[in-house]
């Protein structure tokens, strides 16, 4: 088993004076898919905010790669490719050069022939590579920012929300794409409502209510990866709540 | 260096930060080209003039019988030339005379009579270079400035820059970026226009460093406003009012203030007082008026006595006289305008933008101690007309037409080597 590339233990983080992450306990591995469930204000995206250093925690600690997020943030963030949830480009610039630009920002290039590559992964249809993204729908946004980072080849890809505006096609060929991530050895950290996308992908899937880890499942081989019915059971009953 | 040129291909590849910046660079090279042509046509007003005199004194040689009358009917150009940095700020040259036709006659009436102006002609000021500047420019800097970060935030893109590694080097290489691009927009008609008009390079760089301060200044006001976290809408009427407040109202009060705290005589007044004083004179015993003369001027005391009713020496002392008489308020009027410069120094340091704006006018050679300089001259000059006619009319020396040649001059590039950079 590989060493885990994100650790937080016992971490308290609070925000307008309310305890939004109370003792979370989390590792991602590399090479594993981990989704990370929870009912609104569970703590989901502050926990994606956190290891990206954006927030910094009240007490416990967060390592990515060995680094502290909140004392060494960039080299937490040359390690990290993220997906936000409401994917938002320069409108005035084509998927392409939205592509290089945001590349440019992490201090990279990548090759015409990478390029084409990652937009025929994502399936964003050739024509929309060099229009102005002003006129893309939120699922060719989507497509674009999974490209970028599938672009910049990371150990690690956070993702919030990623298959929210996607068709189901382009949702199955993403699920596809994060497979081969994990077959790289990429850790993934995926923030999801989505209960049936996440047990068809994640290799783990943690339940999260008031801020830490209340349960935790694991994939086991075979096509049933995981028993859907406690599953559906603990996240409909922890949304009810 | 990449960081920088990134940044600013990106920014050009929005079309409103093109427009903006063409539209300031537009204006900049157009207030640039009006301020050189409105300098030629002062310099040639001033060549033109120069030369007038020496038919002008072709003339008075045809019919002078004698010292007094050369000295009565001679007029001498004094011009007070510009600057080579006039042009970018044409300040009080467009109000105050740049030319004035002095004779040896009573002066302060002759310093005072073309200061009164049309006040609607004065009133919206000059399309300048210091105009885009100091009320433009600001402009620009505030639009492009406002939502660097929170417009951001406001399309949902702030998360995802913010992921990036050196993400704090980004939000520094936008600011420095846009602060450049504007100081360029102005910097490159300025140095063109200091080209064409052979300014120093001391007095240009000097410009640019106003140039770049008043960048600085609300590049900073911007970021100050911007970090407050408010959405763009906000920053943008915060902004805006703050930019009123500096450039409009804050001087303006400052101006009133100024005015208030030191009152001082309009120059009309001293030009009506003198005038009153001087015709008295007609009506004053010839005697009295020329004894008055000599306690002052004993120098002049051993002249001959008057034989005749009029004679030149008589009507000359009693136009020194009228001056004589309005010489304290002559000197509280200057004192006056000194501290009211004094003063409005004082106030730039308060509002910067006011004080840049002085700078620049300093620069330029057109602002108040500038126009009290002037004024100064031409005083010595004057006094220096007198030196050379009293004695024709004092000691009663034939006066002949090659005398005209010994006539002082009054030396119109005094201005310009003064003010083509010594701030």
């Amino acid at each position: 088993m590989h060493e885990p590339v994100i650790a937080i233990r016992s971490l308290k983080l609070d925000r307008g004076g309310r305890a939004v992450l109370d003792g979370l306990d989390l590792e991602v591995r590399a090479g594993e898919v981990h989704a990370l469930l929870g009912g609104n204000g569970a703590g989901k995206s502050t926990t994606l905010a956190a290891i990206l250093g954006f927030l910094k925690p009240g007490s416990g600690s967060i390592h990515v790669g060995g680094h502290c997020p909140s004392r060494e943030p960039d080299e937490v963030r040359r390690a990290i490719a993220f997906l936000p949830e409401n994917v938002a480009l320069y409108e005035h610039l084509s998927a392409w050069e939205n592509l290089s630009y945001f590349l440019s920002l992490a201090g990279e290039t990548r090759e015409p022939a990478a390029m084409e590559q990652a937009l025929n992964a994502v399936q964003l249809h050739a024509q929309a590579w060099n229009t102005r993204a002003g006129g893309f729908s939120k699922g060719m946004r989507q497509k674009t920012a999974i490209a970028l980072a599938l672009l910049r080849r990371t150990p690690i890809l956070l993702l919030d929300e990623p298959t929210t505006g996607l068709d189901p096609a382009a949702t199955h060929e993403f699920n596809r794409l994060l497979g081969a991530q994990r077959d790289r050895g990429v850790a993934v950290l995926m923030v999801t409502h989505d209960l049936l996308g996440a047990a068809q992908v994640a290799d783990r899937i943690s339940m999260l209510r008031g801020g830490r880890v209340v349960r935790e499942w694991t994939a086991s081989p075979g096509p049933e990866r995981f028993a859907l019915a406690p599953l559906y059971q603990a996240f409909t009953g922890e949304s009810a709540q | 260096m990449s960081t920088l040129l990134r940044e600013a291909a990106f920014l050009l590849r929005q079309r409103s930060a093109i427009v903006g910046v063409l539209i300031l660079t537009l204006l900049a090279t157009l207030a640039t080209g009006l301020g050189l042509a409105e300098v030629a046509r002062q310099q040639d007003s001033i060549a033109r003039a120069v030369a007038l005199q020496a038919i002008d004194e072709a003339a008075v040689a045809r019919f002078v019988e004698d010292g007094g009358s050369a000295a009565y009917y001679s007029f001498h150009v004094a011009a007070d030339a510009p600057s080579n940095l006039a042009f970018a700020a044409l300040g009080q040259r467009d109000l105050a005379p740049f030319i004035m036709r002095i004779r040896a006659l009573a002066l302060e009436g002759q310093l005072y009579e073309n200061e009164s102006t049309n006040p609607e002609v004065a009133l919206p000021g000059r399309f300048d270079f210091a105009f885009v500047l100091f009320y433009l420019a600001p402009l620009l800097l505030i639009a492009l400035l406002h939502d660097l970060v929170s417009g951001e935030r406001e399309a949902g893109r702030w998360t995802l820059l913010q992921s990036a590694p050196r993400s704090r080097g980004l939000w520094g290489a936008r600011v420095l970026v846009r602060a450049l691009i504007v100081f360029a927009a102005l910097g490159v008609p300025l140095c063109a226009g200091a080209m064409l008009s052979g300014a120093a390079p001391t007095g240009v760089l000097a410009a640019l460093g106003v140039v770049a301060l008043t960048v600085v200044f609300w590049t900073a006001v911007s970021l100050a406003v911007a970090r407050s976290g408010w959405r763009s809408a906000v920053n943008a009427t915060s902004l805006a009012a703050i930019w009123f407040g500096l450039t409009l109202v804050a001087p303006s009060a400052a101006h009133l203030v100024v005015n208030a705290i030191v009152p001082m005589p309009q120059g009309a007044e001293l030009l009506r007082a003198n005038r009153e004083a001087v015709h008295a004179g007609w009506d004053l015993p010839q005697d009295a008026t020329m004894q008055r003369f000599f306690v002052t001027h004993p120098e002049w005391s051993d002249t001959p006595a008057l034989r005749q009713p009029f004679h030149w020496k008589w009507y000359f002392a009693f136009q020194q006289l009228g001056d004589e008489h309005v010489a304290r308020q002559s000197q509280e009027y200057r004192d006056g305008i000194a501290r009211r410069e004094a003063l409005a120094r004082t106030a730039g340091w308060v509002l910067p933008p006011l004080g840049l704006q002085q700078a620049l006018h300093r620069l330029a050679g057109t602002d108040g101690t500038a126009q009290l300089a002037y004024q100064q001259r031409v005083r010595e000059f004057h006094a220096r007309l007198r030196e050379f006619y009293y004695p024709y009319m004092f000691n009663e020396q034939p006066f002949r037409n090659t005398d005209f040649g010994l006539a002082p001059r009054f030396d119109t590039g005094a201005g310009s080597s003064r003010a083509s950079g010594q701030p």
